[in-house]
């Protein structure tokens, strides 16, 4: 018994085991897909800022050059240009645009006046071959280089109005930054072809002001120069060297691609911003910080870790608990198997040992009756002998023939009980044969209307002609005659006894009822059992055993012996046989 | 056409007339054709004021070339006045052949301002903004050889060309190249069509007293 508890403790151990396994893998399965998720959909989300970010400046920038090319359109109208153009007076030309374009510079220019919201850095006019027509003063027009000036030239003078970055080196430092520039053609009014250009520089748009820290970072790169905001110089120096690498063969244009720079990691887009300009092609370059947003992740990666363990703590909380819940009916259903088990061990032992005390005793009793069989033969020979003497007075010979009927009387009980102990020990066998029993009730009733009838006992029967029943005549006679004494014997003088039998589908049933005191109803229940006697006095002859074997006897025939009333001066018993005809087959014996 | 116009117009013609017909009705004539360029301009529309012409469009500037004969002459005296009327955004007419130091009034017969300026080498001058109403009219004297372009400083498309020559004996043909000399000197000469400041067509000739030519172009 010792080692069912041991068996519980490791069934439960294992059944919390397997929870915490299903849970904890469940779990962390659960936990890497919502991390791998929420860091895709991080990265889709930077993205996705990114580009709306960089659609925003990018429609800003659209709109800005479209507005600076449409007031270069409308400058280029002027008429005193198109006159000094046109009329071979090129000695007007600057003097001329100066007067019509006072504000293109007017920020440049002191005064109170709010200048335009991009004001420009120089203007200079092409001629036909796209050489830059000198001014005079150049200050007053916007100073520019030599180089510069070369610079701004174009191939030709251009149809269309060109977009182009020049780089002004800042004064006395290697730092500096690009211009803007917009070339717009001017068209002869007499042959609509272009005959000059407008070359308008514009400060490009201070990146700083957009850049916050973790803004996107804005620059440009022209003529193997980079501008852009916002980063250290060496940092600056790597974006520069990647950018000389991959610009030129113009890989991943328009598409974001990381890059580490100086151990901080960005998001890369480069896109070209003057595509087709005769000016050299310049790339918009736009950096978005990730650290920000690394940051986040790992915030969210350490919130998930949290969360994760939490779980893991509840789920194995829980599969502790669900696991007692589930081990319990278990071992209950296992303790009560075992209480079960020693149960019917107990039982079993107890059957058997009954079984072994009922046969001793049934043996006892055998043995019994036939020891005590032999000294009441010579006993009633004795007395037998004694009776049959001459010289007996009158009182001893009644007292002589009394212990006579005593010794019969004993002999009844000796055999009764041989005969009971054999039907306990399973040894006696019924060894069945049509019976008539119809016929064998008539002749039992002729039998007893030969014997004194003191008490005027009137007996009425029912009986069919023939009912055949399956039995044995010796046994089922046993039966009738305890039923019909007992009839008699409890009878009350003028009494009568009613016999009847009646035939169902498969049994008769006989019914001997009788008049006479009634069977009390607490004694009812115990009027099968041996040596029950009831009520009943001495007078009435008797040793309580032939309920008992009429009902044993009966029971051996697949039939029973039942009390039906006992009341208001009739007891009705009734005793059932089974129909030769239904008893096919052989005979079921009761053990 | 309005009263101003047509007195305009008349007083334009009167010169002309003049020109053509001297009081002596002697001299050699010529007479002919110039191939004429196809328009190049189409016709404009204004943009930035209210219509003068029927929905916005101007009156096309018609073709025309000037015929001269080229050579010594002396300048006209008095020096003669001529007028280039502003009219519905154009200047009228678009090519004025003048003999130099010849007086050029330039009235504003539209009601807005105009800004005749030029810069062509042969004069230069900005007459400033004016209108109507001011008086005296502004005027230039063209003492020197050549093409002067005319512009309007406030409508763009405006443009008016006088041809500053050194005869007294030119014409403008009509709209087809036709044209009439008359009252020639007679003498050996160049007759030159001048159609636009790149294309000259010459042709000398020879001239009796009475002598009538016919010169077709080119």
């Amino acid at each position: 018994m010792d080692a069912a508890p041991n068996r519980f403790r490791t069934f439960r151990r294992r059944l919390v085991a397997a929870i915490m396994v299903v849970v904890g893998g469940l779990t962390s399965a659960g936990l890497w897909f919502a991390h791998r998720h929420a860091g895709a959909e991080a990265g889709r989300e930077v993205e996705r800022d990114f580009h709306a970010a960089l659609d925003g400046l990018r429609v800003v920038r659209e709109t800005r050059i479209q507005a600076l090319q449409q007031r270069c359109l409308s400058l280029v109208q002027k008429v005193r240009i198109h006159a000094a153009l046109e009329d071979d007076a090129l000695d007007l030309l600057y003097p001329n645009a100066r007067d019509e374009l006072s504000d293109l510079m007017a920020a440049a220019a002191p005064g109170p006046r709010r200048g335009p919201a991009h004001p420009a850095t120089f203007w200079r006019f092409l001629d036909l071959r796209g050489v830059v027509i000198p001014a005079e003063p150049a200050d007053d027009f916007g100073p520019l280089s030599a180089a510069e000036t070369a610079r701004l030239a174009l191939p030709r003078v251009p149809s269309t109005p060109q977009l182009g970055y020049l780089w002004r080196a800042a004064e006395g430092s290697e730092g500096g930054g690009f211009d803007q520039v917009i070339t717009t053609p001017i068209f002869s009014t007499a042959t609509r072809k272009p005959i000059a250009a407008l070359a308008v520089g514009f400060a490009a748009h201070d990146e700083r002001a957009i850049g916050g820290e973790s803004a996107v970072r804005r620059g440009l790169w022209a003529e193997h120069r980079l501008q852009i905001g916002g980063l250290a110089p060496e940092a600056r120096r790597a974006l520069d060297d990647h950018l000389r690498r991959v610009l030129p063969l113009e890989r991943g244009a328009g598409r974001a691609t990381p890059l580490t720079l100086e151990g901080s990691a960005y998001l890369l887009l480069f896109e070209p911003v003057n595509p087709g300009s005769d000016y050299p092609i310049a790339y918009e370059i736009s950096l978005y910080p990730l650290a920000a947003t690394h940051a986040r992740q790992r915030r969210l990666r350490w919130q998930i870790l949290a969360l994760g363990s939490l779980l893991l703590l509840a789920g194995l909380a829980t599969s502790q608990v669900v696991a007692a819940r589930l081990a319990r009916p278990v071992e209950k259903l296992a303790a009560d198997s075992a209480q079960n088990i020693v149960r019917r061990d107990r039982a079993e032992a107890a059957l058997e040992l009954t079984q072994a005390e009922l046969q001793r005793a049934a043996r006892f009793s055998a043995d019994a009756s036939h020891q005590l069989k032999t000294p009441l033969a010579v006993l009633r020979a004795g007395l037998d002998e004694l009776l049959a003497r001459t010289d007996l007075t009158e009182p001893v010979r009644e007292e002589l023939a009394t212990l006579v009927h005593q010794t019969h009387r004993l002999t009844g009980m000796i055999e009764d009980l041989l005969l009971l102990s054999r039907v306990d020990e399973g040894r006696l066998k019924i060894d069945f044969a049509e019976v008539d029993l119809s016929h064998l009730v008539a002749s039992w009733l002729d039998d007893l209307s030969f014997l004194p009838n003191e008490l005027r006992i009137s007996i009425t029967t029912d009986l069919p002609a023939a009912v055949a029943i399956a039995g044995e005549r010796r046994y089922v006679s046993m039966v009738l005659q305890n039923l019909f004494e007992n009839a008699r014997k409890y009878n009350r003088p003028d009494g009568r006894i009613h016999v009847a039998i009646e035939v169902s589908e498969s049994v008769a049933r006989l019914t001997v009822g009788n008049t006479g005191r009634v069977i009390p109803v607490s004694s009812q229940p115990h009027i099968f059992h041996r040596f029950h006697r009831g009520a009943a006095s001495e007078d009435v002859p008797g040793h309580g055993l032939g309920l008992n074997l009429a009902r044993e006897l009966a029971r051996l025939h697949g039939g029973d012996v039942r009390l039906l009333r006992s009341s208001g001066d009739w007891t009705e018993f009734e005793v059932i046989f089974r129909l030769a005809t239904s008893a096919r087959g052989p005979m079921r014996s009761r053990t | 056409m309005t009263p101003a116009l047509r007195r305009a117009a008349r007083k334009v013609a009167g010169g002309l007339l003049a020109l053509l017909l001297p009081p002596c009705a002697a001299g050699a004539e010529i007479a002919g054709r110039v191939e004429l360029p196809r328009q190049l301009n189409a016709p404009v529309k204004t943009q930035n004021y209210e219509p003068v012409a029927s929905g916005g469009a101007l009156a096309p500037v018609k073709p025309a070339a000037v015929v001269y004969l080229e050579g010594e002459f002396p300048p006209a005296n008095p020096a003669p006045t001529v007028q280039l009327v502003q009219k519905g955004q154009a200047f009228i007419p678009a090519l004025l052949p003048i003999q130099v130091g010849t007086k050029v009034e330039f009235p504003n017969y539209d009601d807005l301002y105009h800004n005749v300026f030029s810069f062509s080498p042969p004069k230069r001058f900005d007459l400033g903004r004016y209108r109507t109403e001011d008086r005296p009219v502004p005027s230039q004297v063209f003492d020197k050889l050549g093409l002067v372009t005319l512009r309007c400083e406030i409508h763009s498309h405006m443009r008016g060309q006088i041809l500053v020559l050194g005869t007294p004996h030119f014409v403008t043909t009509d709209e087809h190249g036709n044209f009439r000399l008359t009252g020639l000197p007679a003498g050996r000469f160049v007759v030159k069509a001048w159609l636009d400041a790149a294309t000259t067509h010459a042709r000398p000739v020879e001239l009796g007293p009475d002598t009538v030519l016919r010169v077709d172009f080119p």
